[in-house]
């Protein structure tokens, strides 16, 4: 037994592309619309409870009622309540390719108005991320118009 | 960051994403399924491993009996002409399928020796011709493209008797 050679192990791969389309609806692409041709964020207040509706949503998630037609802009600024440090860059199922940078991950509370949302902070030193941290997002200057968190780079640390 | 491609459905405006998902994988065959892989690309042979308890013969060869739950060891040879037990046929494209090109036929074939069937597909042959009981052999690529993959067979075709 101890002069036979080692068995060769055989590893079986494979890549299966799953391709698919998903439309992002009426209200979503308003949205989208507003980031790339005007870099703001825009969404609808619902008619019924009066809350930001995120991201916009033609039913209130609060109420589950329609949530109407009264589009704000909402601030693109706001604190970082949590954060995630990530050290491997993420998958971009837009593409099937893994992005070609890592961030930190954090849930942003938006200024003036209700709103939690998970994005990508360009601060990539952790012992420099502290929750209550005020960002600004960082508009993508050319090719805007792939969604939301392709048009926002990520946000940037400000100092107030 | 990798650009993105989008699609704006005309006169409304609307964003459409067309995604991506690529779910690369890789597993280990295992003991057993090294060998008959390996044995597949070497020597164009598929091997089925017997259980002695329960005289079963398995293809491809698994390390337990699933009767008796033994471990299993014995590799035996079986043959490459086998017997159809059923099939079907896919006419329409899918990522996911293991060659190009439609249609695609699905078989499991019962090799000469084993017990079990053994899923792969059918080539040279009509749909139409197609009938559960046929004799079908398999047919392996050249040694140059066998790279110890269940796709070392490229298809089963019928055994012109």
């Amino acid at each position: 037994m101890a002069n036979e050679p080692a068995q060769e192990y055989i590893q079986v791969t494979y890549k299966k592309p799953r391709p698919y389309r998903w439309a992002a609806g009426e209200y979503l692409s308003r949205l989208y619309r507003e980031c790339r041709d005007n870099k703001r964020l825009m969404t609808v207040k619902c008619q019924h409870c009066n809350e930001h509706v995120w991201p916009p949503s033609k039913v209130c998630g609060r109420c589950k009622k329609p949530s109407g037609d009264n589009w704000v802009v909402v601030s693109d600024k706001g604190s970082v309540v949590q954060f995630t440090y990530t050290n491997f860059p993420m998958f971009d199922p837009h593409v099937g390719k893994y992005m070609t940078e890592e961030h930190p991950f954090a849930t942003i509370d938006l200024d003036d108005c209700e709103i939690y949302w998970v994005a990508k902070l360009e601060e990539k030193d952790k012992d420099k991320l502290k929750p209550g941290m005020r960002v600004q997002a960082v508009w993508r200057e050319e090719g805007r118009g792939g969604g939301l968190d392709h048009d926002i780079l990520y946000f940037r640390t400000i100092e107030e | 960051m990798t650009e993105r491609t989008v699609e704006i459905l005309e006169d409304s405006d609307r964003f459409v994403f067309p995604w991506q998902l690529a779910i690369p994988n890789t597993y280990p065959a295992g003991v057993v399924g090294s060998k008959f892989l390996i044995e597949l690309r070497d020597n164009k042979k598929i091997k089925g491993i017997k259980c002695p308890e329960c005289n079963q013969v398995y293809v491809p060869p698994r390390s337990t009996c699933k009767y008796c739950f033994g471990e299993l060891s014995e590799l035996v040879d079986v043959s490459d002409k086998g017997t159809l037990v059923t099939y079907a046929v896919s006419y329409e494209p899918t990522p996911v399928q293991p060659v190009e090109g439609t249609p695609v036929i699905y078989g499991i074939v019962k090799l000469d020796g084993a017990d079990t069937g053994f899923v792969h597909m059918l080539g040279e042959v009509d749909p139409k011709q197609l009938e559960i009981g046929m004799r079908v052999k398999a047919v392996f690529k050249t040694k140059k493209k066998r790279v110890a993959s269940i796709l070392d067979i490229k298809y089963f075709k019928p055994l012109k008797i």
